[in-house]
């Protein structure tokens, strides 16, 4: 087994929580039961990344098979890498039939017709999803397997998750194999990103809880009302404003949870307004400002900020508006009409 | 002397005797009150008895104040609202009802496939300035796109009727391509290979034969999104098998084309 290989699986193996260690060697399935068997799992977790070298040197493992416990890894780690979501554009309305092998096919071609020293493996998971792991070389290296890419495709969307690694020039030759492989034209990348792969996939297949007005009682999750205080002597004066809030909010956040993202950057190119006597600016040129809302899960603060009495509800459509515009970066600009304004860019 | 005396104790008298009459008043006023909430505590209990017995004349024919000829106006507006309840529910039965919004209407498309009812997808529609599309679930890959081109504007009726064809047909595909994965895992070798859509769908079973087992291959193409049964079967043996089974072949093939998959399996 090459030398390379061997120091790529140990240092996969150690970048796994030591309780997971195992469990992911199974779902590898390059290690037999029994060989799994002989490895003391409660040792420090150098000595267990030799013993699984030893194990793979005694299956002859080459990189493609090591490339596969990192696809492992990445699939139950996916928040640790930064996912950017890429739109396809067709303009046939043929319908198509989605062959997985035509595709793998396809894609592998295109991309060892530029670049000879490319590592592509393939991984189909059971929601249709299809994760793609590419490790880059150039026409005289070999692939380096710590900076590769990854893709996530569903079949027949127009919709692919890239995250890609850090040499982003082997970006347009991904992006063209993509579009050959999936039979569309174009691609393009849309203003949404995130570490939450799951709330990304959320946002633009729509899988998040939208509010729609129905007459069928949905089982409606009972929002946990705080039990009334048992003391009769606090009377709560606002409880009407509170339930206006709580409405509110209601119709613009659904019930359910959001999608987790970590930002929303708005860049505002609109012009200052002062009072015409401070006259702070005196050339009539935008103003440029650019504004980061950051935190752990942005939309849930965002849905929590009017009932806690932060911001009055509703709150601005510029920020409710990010699952259903599915994007996190804007760009505003003033109306060029009569009424001074801001729109927001496509 | 006597007389400071005297006019002192007059005085004093004087002052007893106002507070003893306040002291008067203030109990009669509190014997009022008292009077008073006696009062009201009986006025309630009477109409709490009324109420009461006002319910009671509702739910059997027990003597009540009221004509009971005439039904009271609470009991109408009850059954008018059980009523339409009971007409909202058998349109959302129907698979497709909607209700009007402010800007529109919201549809919600319930889908099922032979008696189970499945998943239902939301179409939120704004009618002015023209008929287009505010929000939806329906899932990436049904081609919602062109077939609002081809009909939303023209004929709703049939933009719904289209849209909900694709949807149940596509819910239908999925159900069988999960019972065969559920029930018949066992004749499968390796993993069902299908997509989003469910409309193509590739694997291979064991057909047995003269006590020996074979493999078949089976590719199952849904070429009608609006159909939840294939439109081509093509299967394949393994080169080794004998020939008689290229009849069982041709069999299989006809009855995956006429039958939902998970029921030819059950055959």
């Amino acid at each position: 087994m090459d030398e390379a290989v061997a120091e790529y699986i140990r240092r996969t193996v150690l970048k796994i929580p030591r309780d997971e260690i195992k469990m992911m060697l199974q779902k590898w399935g390059f290690l037999s039961e029994t060989q799994l068997q002989t490895v003391n799992f409660h040792q420090i977790k150098d000595n267990i990344s030799q013993d699984v070298v030893q194990l793979c040197e005694e299956n002859s493992a080459n990189i493609k098979q090591a490339a596969v416990l990192d696809i492992v890894y990445n699939h139950i780690y996916p928040n640790k890498r930064m996912w950017s979501v890429y739109q396809m554009n067709k303009t046939e309305e043929e319908m198509e039939f989605f062959d997985l092998t035509d595709f793998k096919k396809k894609f592998k071609r295109r991309l060892r017709s530029t670049l000879k020293n490319v590592t592509i493996n393939f991984r189909e998971y059971e929601d249709n999803a299809i994760w793609i792991r590419i490790a880059w070389g150039t026409p005289y290296t070999k692939p380096n397997q710590y900076k590769s890419s990854y893709v996530v495709y569903h079949s027949q969307t127009p919709y692919v998750f890239i995250s890609a690694s850090v040499l982003k020039s082997n970006l347009p030759l991904l992006c063209q194999a993509l579009v050959v492989a999936s039979n569309y034209h174009d691609i393009r990348e849309m203003e949404l990103r995130s570490h939450s792969l799951n709330s990304l996939k959320d946002i633009v297949f729509k899988r998040f809880t939208q509010n729609f007005q129905t007459y069928y009682p949905r089982p409606l999750q009972e929002n946990k009302v705080a039990p009334e205080s048992a003391d009769l002597r606090i009377i709560q004066e606002n409880r009407k404003e509170k339930e206006k809030i709580e409405r509110l909010n209601r119709e613009v956040f659904g019930d359910g949870p959001q999608p987790k993202l970590e930002f929303a950057q708005y860049k505002l190119e609109t012009m200052f307004k002062s009072d015409p006597k401070m006259d702070v600016l005196d050339k009539r040129e935008p103003f440029r400002c650019l504004v980061k809302f950051s935190s752990p899960h942005l939309l849930e603060s965002l849905k929590s900020l009017s009932p806690a009495g932060l911001a009055d509800a509703p709150l601005s459509p510029l920020l409710t508006c990010i699952p259903q515009k599915a994007r996190n970066y804007f760009k505003i600009r003033e109306k060029k009409c009569l009424f001074p304004g801001s729109f927001v860019s496509p | 002397g006597v007389f400071a005396h005297l006019e002192m104790l007059e005085v004093q008298a004087h002052e007893a005797a106002v507070k003893e009459e306040e002291k008067e008043r203030e109990e009669e006023k509190l014997a009022r009150l008292k009077a008073r909430v006696e009062e009201l505590r009986l006025r309630r209990d009477e109409l709490q008895a009324k109420v009461d017995l006002q319910q009671k004349g509702q739910l059997g024919k027990e003597g009540v104040v009221s004509d009971p000829a005439q039904p009271s106006a609470q009991a109408v507006l009850q059954w008018k609202i059980k009523s339409v309840k009971a007409m909202l529910q058998v349109f959302y039965l129907t698979g497709i009802s909607g209700k009007l919004t402010k800007r529109g209407v919201c549809f919600c498309i319930s889908t099922a496939y032979e008696g189970t009812y499945l998943d239902s997808y939301y179409l939120d529609l704004l009618i002015k300035p023209e008929v287009q599309i505010h929000r939806h679930s329906i899932p990436i890959f049904i081609p919602l796109e062109q077939i609002a081109k081809k009909y939303l504007q023209t004929d709703i009726k049939r933009f719904l009727s289209v849209l909900s064809d694709h949807l149940n047909a596509y819910v239908g595909r999925r159900y069988q391509a999960d019972q065969l994965q559920e029930h018949f895992s066992d004749q499968i070798e390796g993993t069902l290979q299908r997509n989003s859509l469910c409309n193509l769908l590739v694997f291979n079973y064991n057909v047995s034969s003269k006590s020996k087992t074979f493999l078949f291959n089976v590719r199952l193409l849904y070429g009608d999104l609006s159909c939840s049964l294939p439109t081509e079967v093509v299967i394949s043996c393994t080169p080794d098998a004998p020939a008689s089974l290229a009849e069982t072949a041709a069999a299989h093939s006809e009855l995956f084309r006429r039958v939902a998959l998970h029921k030819a399996f059950r055959s």
